[in-house]
């Protein structure tokens, strides 16, 4: 990880992961994301778009679990890698898609490691 | 039982967020198990909808060690009670043999196959096929002992220790001391204690290594154990996706600690094989001869016709079955279908009404809803009963808040209980009353509890005990009046809070947030801005005590609560003035003078309380008293309809919702078959016998779909989850549904146990599904739903929706659409109809069996 500093800010690099999947399975990108212990992480619902399967319709009023979601999560790269990796074993199952990209943020401490995750119960 | 594998070093293959996947993955087999307190009917099949029906229901037989279908004698029994008609039998004999020509392709002299099929259906002896066996096993009553202390919600006097580590740890720590661990799992179990992992994921992973799953095969085998049971399995996916955060906070447990005490068993070799669903047997000799056919062999009929003969031979219980229930469920579409076309090529709409009622959907409404038609110019509507409103109710002396919403959805409002208006002393009154009795009862249960004072407190309160326990079974009814005098009703001194909902002041909701419930009951019935001078929106309850079961008879929508809150809610909101400013800018402009009021009926005894009645103004007082009249006259009617039913007298059902030794105080959704979606006036002139969930809609006011998608993807698909809770209860009592009620036992408050142990019971109890000679009196059958819109609509609709493709291209319900200008039907045809052939599209079909 390597810190730059554009101006007076300092940045610092994380790696960040995007899960767009069936609102159904919700449970399962959030179980993943506690077992790797990500600190956090922001979920958007009622998630609409084109995908293999024709278009996906976004918000339905009655029901939280149709239609999709995206998650996205910042943290380490052994982290984001080890949430890929357990991505990879669910999509073998389940439809959804994950994108993983370097960036910066301004306050590293915000990003740690969650010390208490799935299993830790 | 103890093979004593060598302990081996394990090298884990896998990591914790793998396996968190793949434990997510096998628990996704099971749905959520809703404790009692707020039963939800689910589809114990859910996991599998992604599968045709069919396949899904052979993939749970073996799964969970289940018939397939009711057995061959009763489906016999059915079919001579004219219960499925004989056409639409050959019908799906003809289906199931690959059509018409197929069928009737000769087998012998005169004998097609279809006379051997039907001969198989309805003449030759039903097979004698092997039945499940029901015992537990002993790794499972293991596991389930351990569940049921950890999970216990303070019902134990000596709660299982340690239960703040979770479920898996708890569990380790104390298995050192039960001789039963040691029994099942021997020396082996010892060093396992000692050496496996802590960390319930890590656990697993080395668990799955040690016991050599091979790569890929890892959530086969999770779901294995998942499986094994059912009922803890599903009451662990409650409380870690659905329940409130407090709750499972209480006795943290997710999945990976059920999969992981699996797995210890499973390294020391203390698993059991699993239970074996039911299967076929052999009938030729018997088939052939009750044919005047010659002894069936290739040489006699020749191979193509041996060939056909041995595969109708063949076909197990469970294979027949599957053509009673599709001819069962022809029976009901070709009998229902006609008379909606005929109704909607004749709809007449307009006039006058006395008063509107917006009911539930719920398949108890619609009896009600005809019998007080017929008292008077009603006007009746169908909607979801929790009417709209995403909210949770903390009512006072409660320790957790109801969530009266369907379980699809999240709550959005906390709002909690205020005296209602001029009834501060009753609520006072109340308040207190209701803090005496939480204080007498906890004296009572820490006195029976307590080691030196359970003799002393059964010596002292034996004999009031057994004087209350002779008046609740002589005199119900003197009970009732004396514990109503005892405490204020509830309703009439307390009421759901709209304002002040936190210390800050904010009120439950925003002007804007008021007016989108409103809009919404307008848009998603069709209900015009026309309205009446009453508008009664009425949710509905039931009664029934020391009945484990009561909140599956309350309202699904309302996550298995009364519904009264709901109403008393939204009609609160709808006479709030600045509300109807908002609605009228919205293009629904309520006349001045309609007043909305909020009720509840009572699908047990069929009466009606109409709540704030003290808030309706004086000048709709004649309008209220005309109203409370005939709500009794159409309960009083349809009372003595469901007497008839239930082979009591009207009286008795009264009785019967009062009575701690009645079994079965109503028969609840028994019997739903179709959901309608379109306008009363579609099905005003029909009696649908009780059978059929009624939304309203008008295609006229929804062209872009959006208020169908909503009622499709929500109402339908909890009317969906209770139709098949019913049906898979129905076919296999044992294994989906919860056995006979008279052995429950309720264990920690969460569930029902048969007898003293075992696998949390899922589904319904035998007394909600037959008779007391055992006759199903629901008869299993997939829900058919009925819609009356444009064929495009509702073909854009399932398509934009996974869900709705699933569930119709699957076959889970079946659909059928009317064309409103036509009356032409047409029907959604099911992926599965085709033999490998691209799934999407298939719409439409015309409708013709």
């Amino acid at each position: 990880m390597t810190d730059a500093a554009p101006g007076d800010v300092r940045l610092h690099r994380l790696r960040k992961i995007e899960i767009v999947l069936l609102a159904e399975d919700l449970g399962l990108a959030e179980d993943l994301l506690k077992a790797a212990g990500v600190g956090g992480w922001t979920m958007i619902r009622d998630v609409a778009g084109m995908g293999h399967s024709g278009f996906h319709q976004g918000k339905t009023i009655f029901n939280d679990q149709t239609g999709l979601v995206m998650f996205v999560g910042v943290a380490d790269e052994k982290t984001i890698a080890d949430v890929a990796r357990g991505l990879a074993r669910l999509f073998e199952k389940r439809p959804g898609v994950t994108f993983l990209s370097d960036v910066e943020v301004m306050r590293s401490d915000y990003f740690a490691k969650a010390e208490k995750n799935l299993g830790d119960t | 039982m103890n093979m004593m594998p060598p302990l081996i070093a394990i090298d884990s293959l896998l990591s914790r967020t793998e396996v968190a996947g793949l434990v997510a993955l096998a628990a996704r087999a099971i749905p959520p198990l809703w404790p009692l307190e707020s039963a939800i009917a689910v589809n114990p099949l859910a996991g599998l909808e992604d599968l045709p029906f069919a396949d899904a229901v052979s993939r749970g037989a073996s799964m969970f060690g289940a018939r397939q279908s009711l057995p061959l004698g009763t489906w016999r029994s059915l079919h001579a009670a004219g219960r499925i008609d004989e056409r639409a039998l050959r019908d799906a004999a003809i289906q199931k043999l690959g059509g018409l020509y197929a069928a009737l392709a000769l087998i012998g002299p005169n004998v097609s196959r279809l006379d051997i099929l039907m001969a198989r259906l309805l003449t030759l002896h039903a097979p004698q096929a092997d039945q499940p066996v029901a015992a537990l096993s002993p790794d499972a009553a293991f596991i389930s002992k351990w569940c049921a202390a950890f999970f216990d919600q303070t019902q134990a006097a000596s709660p299982m220790p340690n239960r703040e580590l979770g479920l898996y740890r708890a569990t380790l720590a104390v298995c050192a001391y039960d001789a039963e661990y040691r029994e099942l799992t021997g020396e082996a179990g010892q060093h396992l204690l000692l050496s496996v992992p802590r960390d319930p994921l890590e656990a697993a992973a080395e668990g799955l290594v040690a016991i050599g799953t091979p790569s890929g095969q890892e959530v086969s085998k999770l779901t294995e154990f998942v499986t094994r049971l059912p009922g803890w399995a599903g009451h662990i996916r409650w409380r870690s996706e659905k329940a409130d955060r407090e709750i499972a906070a209480a006795s943290p447990a997710g999945m990976a600690d059920l999969l992981a005490l699996w797995l210890l068993l499973a390294r020391a070799g203390a698993i059991s094989p699993p239970a074996k669903s039911v299967g076929s047997c052999e009938t030729s000799a018997d088939l052939a001869a009750s044919l005047g056919l010659a002894a069936p062999t290739a040489e006699n009929l020749g191979e193509t016709r041996y060939g056909h003969f041995a595969a109708i031979a063949a076909m197990g219980e469970d294979e027949l079955g599957g053509i009673f229930q599709t001819a069962t469920e022809w029976t009901y579409c070709n009998t229902l279908v006609p008379q909606l076309q005929s109704a909607a090529r004749t709809i007449a709409l307009g006039g006058t009404h006395d008063a509107q009622l917006v009911f539930c959907i719920d398949v108890r409404s619609e009896p009600f809803r005809r019998a007080l038609e017929a008292q008077g110019r009603y006007e009746t509507f169908g909607y979801a009963g929790f009417f709209g409103l995403p909210i949770a109710l903390h009512r006072h002396g409660d320790l957790r808040r109801r969530r009266l919403l369907p379980v699809l959805l999240a709550p959005q409002h906390d709002l909690t209980e205020a005296p209602v208006f001029g009834r501060n002393r009753e609520a006072a009154s109340l308040l207190t009353r209701q803090a005496q009795a939480r204080k007498t009862s906890h004296l009572f249960a820490a006195g029976k509890q307590g080691a030196a004072t359970a003799f002393a407190t059964a010596e002292a309160t034996g004999a009031l005990a057994g004087l209350l326990m002779a008046a609740r079974t002589l005199a119900p009814r003197l009970v009732q009046r004396v514990e109503r005098l005892l405490m204020p009703a509830r309703a009439e001194a307390m009421t759901p809070s709209l304002a002040r909902q936190d210390d800050a002041g904010k009120d439950a909701f925003t002007l804007e947030e008021k007016i989108g419930f409103g809009l919404a009951l307008f848009k998603l019935t069709g209900l015009s801005a026309g309205t009446a001078r009453l508008v009664a929106l009425v949710g509905h309850a039931a009664s029934a005590v020391n009945n484990p079961y009561a909140a599956a008879l309350d309202c699904g929508a309302c996550g298995g609560h009364p519904g009264g809150s709901n109403a008393r809610v939204l009609s609160a909101i709808l006479n709030d003035p600045a509300v109807r400013a908002g609605l009228a800018a919205n293009g629904i402009a309520i006349p001045g003078e309609t007043w909305f009021l909020a009720a509840e009926h009572n699908t047990t005894t069929d009466m009606v309380e109409i709540f704030d009645r003290h808030t309706v103004p004086e000048s709709h007082l004649d309008d209220l008293a005309s109203l409370a009249r005939d709500l009794a006259r159409a309960g009083q009617a349809n009372r003595q309809r469901r007497a008839s039913q239930l082979g009591r007298t009207a009286d008795d059902l009264l009785i019967g919702a009062i009575h701690w030794g009645e079994v079965r105080p109503e028969w609840g959704l028994a019997g739903n078959a179709a959901f309608i979606v379109g306008s009363r006036a579609l099905t005003k002139d029909l009696d649908l016998e009780g059978r059929a969930f009624l939304h309203s809609y008008d295609w006229q006011t929804d062209t872009d779909g959006t208020a169908l998608t909503t009622i499709l993807t929500a109402p339908m698909v909890v009317a969906q989850w209770i139709n098949c809770q019913y049906l898979f209860s129905t076919i296999d009592n044992d294994r989906y549904g919860s056995g006979d009620k008279v052995t429950h036992n309720v264990v920690g408050g969460i569930g029902v146990l048969q007898g003293n142990g075992g696998d949390l019971r899922v589904g319904l109890p035998k007394q909600s599904l037959f008779t007391d000679d055992g006759t199903p009196f629901h008869v299993p059958q997939r829900l058919l739903t009925v819609v009356l819109a444009p064929f495009n609509v509702v073909e854009q609709v399932v398509e934009s929706n996974d869900i709705l493709g699933r569930l119709f291209g699957n076959g889970w319900v079946q659909l059928v659409v009317i064309d409103p200008l036509t009356g032409e039907a047409l029907r959604w045809r099911q992926d599965s109809e085709f033999d490998g052939a691209p799934t999407r599209n298939t719409f439409p079909l015309e409708f013709t069996l």
